[in-house]
């Protein structure tokens, strides 16, 4: 009975946030083929992790929780056979180039340098710029990640002033 | 509004993947037991090949001094064999993916990782060093016993290994306070 509970909630987690955990790998690992195995362990993490869920939390907030904790696990890992450091949202804001953003000319160009920004921040950083992206609002933000409301609507004040620097031009180009 | 469009653009990615299928979860899982299985049977494969070959050292050697550093090899190896089963057993619970916050996990990555650095001289190169500190020394009497220069040869062996364990000491020193800064860093 347990399995097939596990296995129904798997189902509908994967049908309602599949593509949300495939954006979110693709934020923790930018090798194509490496990215791809790290969603597979996610999709592993969530249908093991789900024989144990019980509805304390929203299913919302447990998928995102097993798959910002299993792909930051991955990322420690990873880490070590790398020497470049993990910079906060505001190291981000002052290495990077605002007038870069004016030669972001299309969508897949957007996307591609967001992602670069993306796997640079510190995995706190990271797991609140993603929610932000997936259009989570800032208690749910906090209930996955443990940081205060307060602080999540603080650094989701400066992802909008560091994505404002960055995309301007690329993302209006690509509306058009 | 600019921050709506980057969100529109990053949601619109498509995922470009199928799903994984139920069968070929459950043939992953296996897997991970099967990798994890292996992994320990390499450590407690370590220990089976040098017990019976530490036994048969304190066997067959003359030297008193060697049966003693021999046998407390063998008691060194089957104390860090018994501390991976313990550890072994008590990792690996997915549950925690989900009932932990982020933050919370992360904090618990950490700690584990900086407590394995700090502990690895207590349960797994610690108990090996009663039985390698008796056996150097057991080596040296032998080595000035034959002669002058290989009693020297032996103390040089001994003082190599010395500062091989102090350098891995204060690189693992290093490697937790790291680990403790990024935990301060949390917050």
């Amino acid at each position: 009975m347990e399995g097939n509970s596990q296995d129904e909630r798997y189902l509908e987690a994967a049908a309602e946030y599949g593509a949300a955990l495939h954006r979110l790998a693709s934020g923790y690992e930018a090798d194509p083929d490496k990215r791809r195995d790290l969603l597979q362990e996610l999709h592993l993490a969530l249908w093991r992790s789900l024989a144990s869920f019980d509805g304390r939390c929203s299913l919302r907030t447990w998928v995102y929780r097993v798959a910002h904790n299993a792909a930051t696990s991955y990322v420690i890992g990873q880490r070590r056979s790398r020497t470049s450091a993990w910079l906060s949202l505001e190291e981000v804001a002052a290495v990077a180039d605002p007038y870069e953003g004016e030669r972001a000319a299309d969508r897949r160009h957007s996307v591609d340098r967001l992602l670069a920004l993306i796997q640079q921040l510190k995995p706190l950083d990271r797991q609140v710029i993603l929610s932000y992206l997936e259009g989570l609002d800032a208690a749910a933000t906090a209930e996955i990640t443990g940081i205060s409301p307060g602080n999540v609507a603080t650094k989701v004040h400066r992802i909008k002033i560091l994505l404002a620097q960055q995309f301007q031009e690329g993302v209006r180009n690509a509306e058009r | 509004m600019l921050s709506d469009d980057i969100c529109n653009v990053w949601q619109a990615q498509g995922s470009g993947m199928a799903p994984l299928t139920l069968e070929e979860l459950r043939k992953k899982g296996n897997e991970f037991h099967s990798t994890i299985g292996w992994r320990n049977f390499r450590e407690y494969l370590v220990t089976a090949l040098l017990v019976p070959y530490f036994g048969r050292c304190a066997w067959v050697t003359p030297l008193p001094l060697m049966r003693v550093g021999n046998i407390l090899m063998i008691g060194g190896l089957l104390y860090m064999a018994y501390q991976l089963h313990r550890r072994a057993a008590a990792s690996d619970s997915p549950a925690d993916l989900g009932w932990n916050t982020c933050l919370a996990f992360h904090r618990a990555e950490l700690e584990r990782q900086r407590d394995a650095l700090a502990s690895v001289w207590r349960w797994y190169l610690g108990p090996l060093m009663p039985g390698l500190a008796v056996l150097m020394g057991a080596g040296c009497i032998a080595g000035f016993r034959h002669s002058a220069l290989a009693g020297m040869l032996s103390l040089m062996v001994v003082g190599v290994v010395a500062l091989a364990l102090r350098w891995m000491g204060r690189v693992n020193r290093k490697a937790a306070a790291g680990i403790q800064r990024q935990i301060d860093a949390l917050g």
